[in-house]
């Protein structure tokens, strides 16, 4: 199994060569919420998230599959005719970078109650293939949101977890700067190697371990874990251990 | 041409004869004769004359601008010809208006109708009303039904009665509109003031008849022209009324550099003991809000027991019943002493003070004179006050200001111009209430002095961004208004209009109180230790420490509204609590310190001579001579002596290179200047670079650095499009550009029955931050909120002077190379670093820091 960091996305080619792409929490519609409650705030995550997308595909090629790690939509309240078709223009473009037979899998996320009716919506117009699963196990690798623990993510046969969720961040400090910038943290948990994905989420950055809890349903031992920093232009950089880290 | 002229005061039969008899026989039953003010102001508002009145406080102004109204009003009623109209608006910027009211209006009104029915003289009933955010459905309901002629209420209320179709029926044959407290409106509350009663003489039959009261302000031609709007006349009445002020400084102890010991300490609490001691009420100004408890709380230590109950504070996080019940307790004379940030400053008659002791300097003469102004409020006391220094700065700085004071140099106000966020809430206010030709309602706005040269530009921006344009596709989910380009027409969008528009107007920002988590150590871990306001936060960085009721805490980070901390830290304070509080030193008071520095320079030889020059200039005790003669001399044998002609840079080196620049222009000045150098220094090597600022000088630190390069660097370039780039990835752009979306109505605070708590609205000010930035640069909102930085929090233009200055050589630069601090820049070191001016961007550092961090581990692993 190969494991490759493609910016705020996760590469995997299994064993076989299936071609896996994982993107972390999405939060789409996070900007029609604000709208909603009284902030005047434009539509620009969908048109960002595309272009991010074809850098990927660029670098990466057509893929198998596309996990989705939950939390694909912020919530469905109300969402509009246009949010809606934003969704479904988004899985459009994915199908259009997955090879023939190939799917999306979407892990089902505490923002995702609703998403059930947009999937299904997609299936009714769409010959691609999405599933909606609370976890998702393949060549070894145990796909979740996080937010809940699961009895078959710990079969022997499972060798890696990648989880959502948790929208990992660190900041960065010399002498009284500090920045802050997504990324994954590498670590093991009870014989299992664990890849935490940061969020796709543009708004912020996340969340630093060393001062927030990440809110995973597992007690990880994130000080032990390697930290790979997402930089621009899809480059991802390792900077060891957490608490070698200042 | 609008002409803008002084008046002289009327003789006292010429006001007489202006009087009802009625009127004039109420008046001298309960006054001897009249005020000089009143002899100002009465007449000309009896003649329809705008008027600007300035008086010092306790100059019966209120009664002034109500006399001749009132006998207008008295006249008609008498005659059976008062209308069912609104005759007179009073605004006032205080909320609490009552007692004054009572005083000024209801007091005078049934006197009057006793005294008529004694004379068995008819008279119609005149009706007051009184309208704020605190009024009752039910109240305004019935205002709605029968107007009162004397409307009483707030810039806010006044906007909120202006789309309220009936009551802009009762208003459109106003026919005075009083401006009180005009000197507290030189803000953005003040521009969108200027805008309402724009808006409001555009629906008006007749031109109403402005009446501005003002304590002393300078320039008072100014302030009449933001009164009356432009293309108006307006008379100017500046009441010298003949009060000596009583004025004095001083500091615990025989050495000012000891005060800050123990000792001296306790010296201090005598001091202000003594002078309770000797005066029946005693106000004790400190400047912020922290130091007022601590004052309390010394007082009642260092002398147990005998304040109990004779003491009250004043500030404004209390809540609006304790300050109503200490305000109460003034009155009747029931305190000893009251300590008070700011807050007692304003407005409300708070009875009898003798003496206001200033602790710490008050930063400008106007702000020192309209607080020693609270003792003596009464017509014929003299104000009294002392000045209270603790540190060798403040020593100079309240000596010049004590001068200035003296010799009525008042330091002068400056009024926001074409603020695009005030605008944009006004727009909206306008679309509205009708639909409107676009030049029509450009024409209005620019009668605003606030706006007279709002370019076309601008003002169709503003439009654009109303109208959703900047949304682009999806522009009607957020226009707020229609903008028809050909028919040149603008309205207003959506059934909520109404009610978005008036539970979201207002200028006011809404300040978060913060609450302090304790994280460390363990046994204290999510204890709440107390609350500190949002803009102190923001000058908080990791590492941090800082005193909290009494004791040290270390910063470490913020989640939504609480900040987390640890507890018991041995280190030294970083940054000192006072700070985000800390005013601003007025320029003009701050050259008149360089000046005075100059002038002891050239005396400097001998000390006998520069003592007497000092005591003579700034009419003061041996004692503070000395003091002061020996902060200079010392200063002078050290490194140089800095003055309104020689900007001193010194450079030393602690941990790290320092320049620092003694330029004595007051913090907003410096503010623009630090940020300038340090943008150049960091452009120069490409490294951020740190700043620290005070009123008195400001330091860049970082490597390299090159004070001739950088001064040339930005000596050659405009000032406004350095700091444009220095300031754009500060918090504080982002903490004002949620004001400035909040205003623009781009947040609404209140929203479909829902209040955004300040902590969701800077939240979402973040997302829209990032948004608005990857709309357009120059997003009018974002343009605003830079503009606020550059002019109202920094002062961009007399930093520009100063930038001229040296270009010109009017301003030398003395170059020092000290082995530390001098002592003229301890105060600015000891506060510490203030910000850093980013120049590498994030990708950069991260490579950077990448690069680093590698060496380590390789280093490790050999």
């Amino acid at each position: 199994m190969k494991i490759k960091y493609v910016g705020k996305c996760l590469f995997i080619t299994g064993d076989g060569g299936r071609k896996t792409l994982v993107v972390g929490d999405m939060h789409l519609g996070y900007e029609e919420m604000l709208n909603r409650s009284g902030v005047f705030i434009g539509r620009l995550m969908f048109k960002e998230h595309i272009k991010y997308f074809k850098k990927v595909f660029i670098e990466i090629g057509k893929v198998d599959e596309i996990v989705l790690l939950g939390d694909v939509k912020h919530d469905f309240g109300k969402a509009g005719e246009q949010e809606w078709n934003n969704i479904l223009s988004l899985f459009d473009y994915f199908f259009e970078n997955i090879n023939k037979k190939g799917k999306i899998v979407i892990t089902r996320g505490n923002h995702d109650n609703f998403l059930i009716n947009v999937v299904n919506k997609f299936r009714r117009k769409s010959e691609g293939e999405i599933e909606l699963v609370d976890f998702y196990i393949l060549g070894g690798v145990a796909y979740t949101h996080g937010n809940k623990n699961n009895k078959r993510m710990f079969d022997r046969d499972v060798k890696l977890w990648v989880l959502g969720h948790a929208h990992p961040a660190v900041k960065l400090k010399e002498g009284i700067k500090i920045e802050k910038y997504k990324c994954f943290l590498v670590g093991k948990y009870k014989s299992k190697k664990i890849i935490v994905v940061p969020s796709f989420f543009d708004y912020v950055e996340g969340s630093d371990p060393r001062e927030n809890g990440l809110g995973l349903a597992w007690e990880f031992d994130y000080a032990n874990f390697d930290v790979k920093l997402v930089g621009e232009n899809l480059e991802v950089f390792d900077f060891g251990k957490l608490k070698k880290l200042k | 041409m609008a002409k803008i002229e002084y008046v002289e005061a009327n003789k006292s039969e010429e006001v007489k004869e202006i009087l009802n008899p009625l009127v004039r026989e109420w008046f001298f039953t309960k006054f001897k004769d009249f005020s000089l003010t009143q002899l100002y102001g009465v007449k000309n508002i009896h003649d329809r004359k705008n008027i600007l009145v300035s008086a010092p406080t306790g100059g019966t102004k209120t009664l002034t601008a109500f006399l001749g109204i009132l006998n207008y009003l008295v006249e008609l009623a008498l005659k059976n010809e008062l209308e069912d109209k609104i005759y007179a608006v009073y605004n006032s910027p205080l909320k609490a208006l009552s007692n004054d009211i009572s005083v000024n209006l209801l007091g005078p009104l049934s006197e009057m109708r006793v005294l008529a029915e004694k004379k068995q003289l008819k008279m119609q009933e005149i009706r007051v009303g009184l309208r704020t955010g605190d009024t009752t459905m039910s109240e305004r309901a019935k205002m709605a039904k029968k107007a009162p002629h004397i409307l009483v209420t707030t810039p806010e209320s006044l906007a909120i009665i202006l789309t309220t179709t009936k009551t802009v029926d009762q208003l459109k044959a106003l026919e005075f509109m009083i401006i009180d407290e005009i000197h507290a409106l030189t803000n953005k509350r003040g521009v969108y003031l200027s805008l309402t009663l724009e808006r409001l003489h555009s629906i008006s039959l007749i031109e109403p008849v402005r009446i501005g009261l003002s304590a002393t302000i300078s320039p008072l031609e100014e302030i009449a022209k933001f009164l009356v709007g432009v293309g108006r006349d307006c008379l100017i009445a500046e009441v010298k009324l003949l009060k000596k002020i009583e004025i004095s400084i001083d500091f615990p102890g025989n050495e000012i550099l000891e005060t800050e010991t123990g000792e001296s300490q306790k010296e201090l609490y005598k001091m202000l003991d003594k002078i309770i001691e000797n005066h029946k009420t005693t106000l004790i100004f400190t400047n912020t809000r922290a130091a007022t408890e601590r004052i309390v709380h010394y007082l009642d230590l260092h002398f147990p027991g005998k304040y109990v109950g004779a003491i009250g504070t004043h500030h404004s996080s209390m809540s609006k019943d304790q300050r109503f019940d200490i305000e109460n307790k003034l009155r009747k004379g029931e305190l000893r002493v009251v300590v008070s940030s700011t807050s007692l400053e304003l407005g409300i008659d708070i009875g009898s003070i003798d003496i206001v002791v200033l602790l710490r300097s008050p930063k400008s003469v106007s702000r020192a004179l309209q607080r020693i102004g609270r003792a003596g409020h009464k017509l014929h006391d003299n104000p009294k006050g002392e000045f209270v220094v603790l540190d060798r700065d403040d020593l100079v700085e309240c000596g010049v200001m004590m001068k200035s004071m003296i010799e009525k140099k008042i330091d002068s106000a400056e009024i926001p111009k074409n603020a695009l966020d005030v605008l944009a809430q006004q727009i909206y206010g306008m679309a509205i209430t009708k639909i409107w030709d676009v030049d029509e309602m450009l024409g209005v706005i620019r009668r605003s002095y606030c706006y007279k040269n709002l370019s076309k530009n601008d003002f169709f921006d503003v439009v654009s961004y109303l109208a959703g344009d900047y949304a682009l596709e999806h522009r009607y989910v957020y226009a707020k208004i229609w903008y028809d380009a050909e028919k040149k027409q603008i309205g207003k969008k959506g059934k909520m209009a109404r009610v978005i528009y008036m539970t979201n107007l207002g200028t006011i920002p809404e300040e978060g109180f913060i609450s302090v988590v304790v994280q460390g150590p363990v046994e204290k871990r999510g204890q709440t230790v107390g609350k500190i306001d949002e803009s102190f936060l923001e000058k908080l960085k990791r590492g941090d420490v800082f005193v909290l009721g009494g004791n040290k805490y270390q910063f470490l980070y913020t989640r939504g509204m609480k900040a987390y901390v640890v507890a018991d830290v041995a280190k030294r304070v970083t940054i000192p609590s006072w700070f985000s509080e800390m005013l601003p030193l007025n320029f003009e008071l701050a050259c008149e310190i360089g000046r005075f520095r100059g002038l002891v320079k050239e005396k400097l030889k001998s000390k006998e001579k520069v003592i007497d020059f000092i005591k003579e200039y700034l009419y003061c005790k041996d004692k503070i001579a000395e003091n002061i003669y020996d902060y200079f001399k010392e200063q002078a044998g050290f490194s140089e002596i800095p003055d309104d002609k020689t900007l001193v840079i010194e450079r030393f080196k602690e941990e790290k290179e320092y320049l620092l620049f003694h330029s004595l222009y007051g913090r907003r000045v410096n503010d623009a200047l630090a940020r300038a150098f340090a943008f150049a220094a960091g452009r120069l090597k490409n490294r951020d670079v740190e700043i620290g600022i005070n009123d008195n000088g400001f330091f860049i630190s970082g490597e390299g650095l090159d004070e001739e390069k950088i001064i040339n660097w930005v000596k050659g370039k405009d000032l406004r499009d350095i700091l444009k780039e220095a300031i754009e990835k500060t918090e504080i752009l982002k903490r004002r550009f949620r004001h400035c979306a909040a205003r623009s109505l781009m947040i609404l605070r209140s929203y479909k029955g829902r209040e955004k708590s300040v902590g969701k609205q800077q939240m979402h000010s973040g997302f829209l931050y990032v948004a608005v930035k990857k709309l357009s640069n120059e997003f009018p909102i974002l343009r605003e909120a830079r503009r606020e930085v550059m002019e109202d929090l920094m002062d961009i233009d007399n930093a520009e002077k100063v930038l001229n200055l040296i270009r010109t050589g009017k301003l030398k630069i003395a170059k020092k190379r000290t082995p530390l601090v001098s002592p003229f820049g301890l105060n600015l070191l000891m506060q510490g670093r203030s910000d850093l001016v980013k120049m590498e961007d994030r990708a950069a550092f991260l490579k950077r820091m990448h690069e680093l961090h590698l060496k380590v581990i390789g280093e490790k692993n050999k």
